[in-house]
């Protein structure tokens, strides 16, 4: 409301400025003769300074007031035109300027304005009531409380899980170490700082990662959470049965009511299909192919995957720049046995993105952790 | 308080319509009250302008993230001052800041033009209000900084680290200021088209606003050099950067306009000549201006590139550049030319001057453009770079800094250069002792060093031989002599002043570029290093955090001959989490005019750091001489002389002093 009568009141002020002009009496404009008049008075007795200062030579001065004083008689000393009458054609041009003011500045604003959106200063919004506020507005207060007393690990504590379920995973990493740092290692700060890493990476458990969950289930031997992705990076090396294994046991040991249990059973199940495949990752064979695989004899089995690994390894040389496809193709070679052609691949990838890549730091670390080193 | 702002834009929009219609309505008709319009109009269309950016300025300071704009160019993390200076830190802020400035200009004519012929008058506001209608309408159209965001997200983009420095704060609004300030020749030289005469009055209005352009356009230039000097790390000055070149154009051009002005003013000569130039300078304003947010140039202004506007900005180049050419193409016969001169006199250098000035720019110009030819009609990509300009812009303004002393040390309309000559023996001994102490004494090694010091002396004394000649040093007694310099007109002082700022900042030039030093080399903690005469210990890398960046702080120690630290020097990486984007914080060490530059470079693992270390001797004068420049333009300004008389006002009060109206 209160924008509406501002709006208003601008409107009539700017079309006041229009019309108040139009509408006043008759004004008598100095004649432009005049103003001529004036600069040449000026430049006559400019002159006569400078000729005073030795700027311009006495003959020449005399040429230049000679050639002023031409340029004031040449002035149209007649009167300028008379002024126009307000004839009809000056009324409409009048009025339909002051009409324009406000039809234009309305129909305009009506098109692209936001009457009805107030300002939001961030102040403001922190300040109203939290019942009132979003999350969004939930987890900025917090960060200004946090950025003005930093070493409030309570407050670490409580963001870092929100910034883990908003998808803020670095943000989540840098609250978990924090909350560690300040009110001492658990369990559940560990493993989240696992998952946190994790996450970043966009779901591979790093050895960073393994750390952490490492240390949370030192903590709490029965931490699912740890024992969850602990399992999984098995997995993503390779080890599936030691996977399987340590998922089954999780199984085990979970209670029924558990919310882990759905996460473990669907772990198990891809990795009972990806047993089949052994160590092709999910990703490569399709449905059928594994089908194929899962009815033929170990020795065409053993051929149909190195098929599909020579498959990768083409694809890899007419389309290098496929880090996933890197990585599994040297997972592939390893879990083959062929160490040779997984030091092969290994370098030509870390060949493709140059030694100093982030990606052939990626590449080595983890052929570190699958055993195998870069260069003989 | 947003929408509040928003709906003054348009508002002002609307207004601006009226303010370029009416008025010109009115002087054609020669309707008083339609021309009365624009007076008000103007006034009214500022402050609606003024309310509006205030608005903006207010959401960024109050992180209003409802605002789209705010939300992509700030962070509440931010320092205040840097919330503040982000309002112009991005295009459609920078935009609204131009018409601010556009509007305030034409606000000025309103209030201060009682001295004007109505009819000019009238026609200038027309123009400035059609310039002003198209920007708010280009404004609206494409980039409106007011668009919302519902909901509003809770944090910012923020502001691209490098624009967070104080040197933002200064230069856009400066080099706008220039920019804008033309705009003001511009509508006097259209309006004097579209009339078809040039009143007496008109030079001597278009002279002072050409003086304060160029005076921001120089501090507007000179803190964006400054600001690329210690901001990006790479220790320049200047590259000859498509951005820069598009600054310097309209100074160049500007420049020549200054000078030229003169001659009309004082002798009503070169009247078709100046009205070319106003309109050149504004045109190059306006390509300068536009070619950064086109797209078609990247460069550290790269915060303006959107290729969506191009063809917008295409039409408003051609309307007004090509408008007001053809403009002047069908008038220019119509109008008388003024008086006449020699070749050697005052008005003869000038015409020389604005020759050099006028090529130059083009040479520039065609540096500049020519790239962008070749990529559109062939797709090869070509850079024009220093050689270029070296080859070319260099020995155009060589023959015109030698030229310089002379100039106002000529006669009006016929001048005796050997008697000039005579005079400047004095300055002529002093620049040729400098000659032979740089080659004997300092670096005998570059011929062209020496000349070039030598040269620098040569525009320092001859600014400052001006001065004496006119004081009547030598030919009259010391008594009468004070008393004469007293005297002098405050324009001969701004003229001494800005070739004595020329000079400086040549003078830097040359220091900085034959004499300069600078190494690489990896440095650990403990480690000295040698420079020029100055010995650096690093000290160390020290983490620190600010308040929306980390930053590993390198600390130089500085030693003095004992071998304890005279000063400590910092240079620093910070790294800006939001847009994941590091900046170097160079380290500066101001000894007398020069400077010991450092910028820290990557680490290595083995904990030692890349540091390059530049030795720039004289580096401040290149800055200092734009100061004294500037200086030297509000000198001038002040001249008495520039102030118009107002016949109504002084048939009233009959004798009375013409009225102070200057703007």
């Amino acid at each position: 409301m209160l924008f509406w009568v501002i709006a208003a009141i601008l409107t009539l002020g700017a079309s006041l400025a229009v019309l108040l002009p139009l509408a006043g009496g008759p004004k008598g404009g100095s004649a432009s003769s005049d103003h001529d008049l004036e600069v040449y008075r000026d430049q006559l007795s400019e002159l006569d300074r400078d000729v005073a200062r030795g700027l311009i030579q006495p003959a020449e001065a005399e040429e230049a007031r000679a050639e002023i004083a031409r340029r004031i008689l040449r002035l149209d000393n007649a009167a300028d035109k008379a002024a126009a009458r307000p004839s009809m054609a000056t009324r409409l041009v009048a009025t339909a300027a002051v009409l324009a003011v406000p039809l234009v500045s309305w129909g305009l604003y009506s098109q692209l304005g936001s009457p009805d959106l107030p300002s939001q200063p961030l102040s403001e919004r922190l300040a109203k009531n939290p019942a009132d506020s979003s999350v969004d507005e939930l987890v900025a207060r917090a960060e200004a409380h946090l950025a003005a007393n930093p070493s409030d690990g309570r407050g670490w504590d409580v963001l870092a899980p929100i910034y883990l379920r908003m998808q803020r995973f670095s943000d989540a990493v840098t609250a978990y170490r924090n909350a560690i740092r300040l009110d001492g290692d658990s369990a559940a700060r560990q493993a989240g700082l696992g998952e946190a890493i994790a996450s970043e990476a966009g779901g591979i458990v790093s050895s960073d990662a393994q750390a952490a969950f490492e240390a949370a289930l030192k903590l709490d031997p029965s931490n699912p959470k740890a024992s969850f992705y602990l399992a999984m990076s098995m997995a993503q090396e390779g080890r599936i049965e030691e996977a399987t294994i340590g998922w089954q046991k999780m199984l085990a040991a979970l209670p029924q009511d558990s919310p882990w249990r759905g996460a473990v059973e669907q772990a198990l199940a891809e990795s009972a299909r990806r047993s089949v495949a052994s160590g092709v990752p999910a990703k490569g064979p399709n449905a059928g192919d594994v089908d194929a695989a899962a009815s033929m004899s170990p020795q065409d089995r053993e051929a149909m995957i190195n098929t599909m690994v020579a498959g990768l390894d083409e694809k890899l040389r007419q389309n290098p720049r496929d880090v996933e496809g890197w990585m599994q193709l040297i997972r592939s070679y390893v879990v083959l046995g062929k160490a040779d052609q997984a030091r092969d691949a290994l370098n030509r990838g870390i060949a493709v993105f140059g030694p100093d890549s982030d990606e052939a730091k990626k590449f080595t670390a983890f052929a570190v952790s699958l055993g195998l080193t870069a260069t003989e | 308080m947003v929408e509040t702002g928003h709906f003054a834009l348009v508002l002002a929009f609307a207004l601006s319509l009226v303010q370029a219609l009416v008025p010109l309505f009115g002087a054609r008709i020669n309707s008083q009250k339609m021309m009365a319009v624009g007076g008000p109009v103007a006034v009214t269309g500022f402050a609606l302008t003024a309310l509006s950016f205030a608005a903006l300025a207010t959401a960024y300071a109050t992180s209003d993230f409802s605002v789209a704009n705010v939300w992509d160019n700030s962070h509440s993390l931010q320092p205040l001052i840097y919330k503040i200076t982000g309002t112009w830190g991005n295009h459609e802020g920078s935009m609204l800041l131009w018409v601010l400035i556009l509007s305030f200009f034409g606000a000025l004519v309103a209030a201060f033009g009682s001295n004007l012929p109505a009819t000019l008058r009238a026609n200038v506001l027309a123009v400035q209000g059609a310039i002003g209608a198209t920007f708010l309408l280009f404004i609206l159209a494409t980039s409106n900084p007011f668009a919302r965001l519902n909901p509003a997200p809770i944090e910012g983009r923020d502001l691209n680290p490098i624009l967070q420095d104080l040197g933002l704060a200064i230069h856009p609004p400066l080099l706008y200021l220039g920019y804008v300030g033309f705009s003001i020749c511009f509508s006097f030289s259209v309006a004097a088209l579209i009339e078809g005469r040039i009143d007496a009055s008109w030079a001597r209005w278009v002279r002072p606003w050409t003086l304060v352009a160029w005076m921001f356009l120089t501090g507007g230039i000179a803190m964006g050099s400054y600001w690329a000097y210690y901001e990006l790390g790479w220790g320049g000055f200047w590259f000859w950067d498509p951005v820069e070149n598009a600054s310097f154009m309209p100074w160049l051009a500007g420049t020549a306009l200054l000078h030229s002005a003169i001659v009309m003013e004082k002798r009503s000569a070169l009247k078709i000549w100046t009205l070319l130039l106003a309109i050149l300078t504004f045109s190059l304003s306006l390509l300068g201006t536009f070619l950064v947010r086109s797209g078609v140039l990247t460069s550290v202004h790269a915060f303006a590139t959107d290729p969506t506007r191009g063809v917008f900005i295409l039409c408003i180049l051609t309307l007004f550049i090509g408008g007001s050419l053809a403009l002047f193409a069908f008038r220019a016969s119509r109008l008388t030319a003024g008086g006449l001169f020699h070749p050697i006199s005052r008005e003869g250098a000038l015409v020389l001057n604005n020759l050099f000035l006028t090529t130059a720019t083009a040479t520039v110009l065609i540096g500049t453009l020519y790239p962008l030819v070749v990529e559109a009609v062939s797709a090869d990509k070509i850079s024009v770079g220093a050689p270029f300009f070296n080859l070319t812009f260099g020995p155009l303004m060589v023959p015109l800094l030698v030229a310089v002393p002379f100039g106002p040390l000529l006669a009006w309309k016929r001048g005796d250069i050997f008697a000039v000559a005579q005079r400047l023996m004095a300055a002529f001994a002093a620049a040729l002792l400098a000659v032979l102490v740089t080659a004997l004494f300092i670096d005998g090694s570059s011929v062209f060093a020496a000349l070039g010091v030598g040269l620098a002396f040569w525009l320092i004394c001859g600014a400052l031989t001006d001065i004496a000649v006119k004081s009547g040093l030598g030919s009259v007694a010391p008594g009468v002599m004070l008393s004469r310099f007293a005297g002098l007109p405050r324009s001969v002082f701004g003229t001494a002043l800005a070739h004595l700022g020329l000079g400086l900042t040549t003078l830097g030039i040359v220091g900085t570029l034959c004499f300069g030093t600078e190494k690489i080399l990896s440095m650990r903690a403990g480690e000295t290093v040698q420079l020029s005469g100055h010995t650096l210990r690093f000290e160390g890398l020290y983490p620190a955090q600010g308040p929306n960046y980390s930053e590993d702080r390198g600390r130089f120690a500085l030693l003095g001959a004992d071998g304890s630290t005279t000063a400590v020097i910092t240079s620093s990486k910070r790294s800006y989490p939001v847009r994941q984007m590091t900046t170097t914080e160079s380290g500066i060490k101001t000894i007398g005019f020069s400077q010991l530059y450092l910028s820290l470079g990557d680490e290595a693992t083995d904990g030692s750091v890349v540091v390059r270390l530049w030795w720039k001797p004289l580096v401040t004068l290149i800055w200092g001489g734009a100061l004294v420049m500037m200086a030297g333009a509000a000198m001038s300004l002040m001249d008495r002389r520039l102030r118009v008389g107002a016949p109504s006002r002084r048939r009233r009060s009959a004798g009375a002093m013409p009225s102070a109206s200057l703007p």
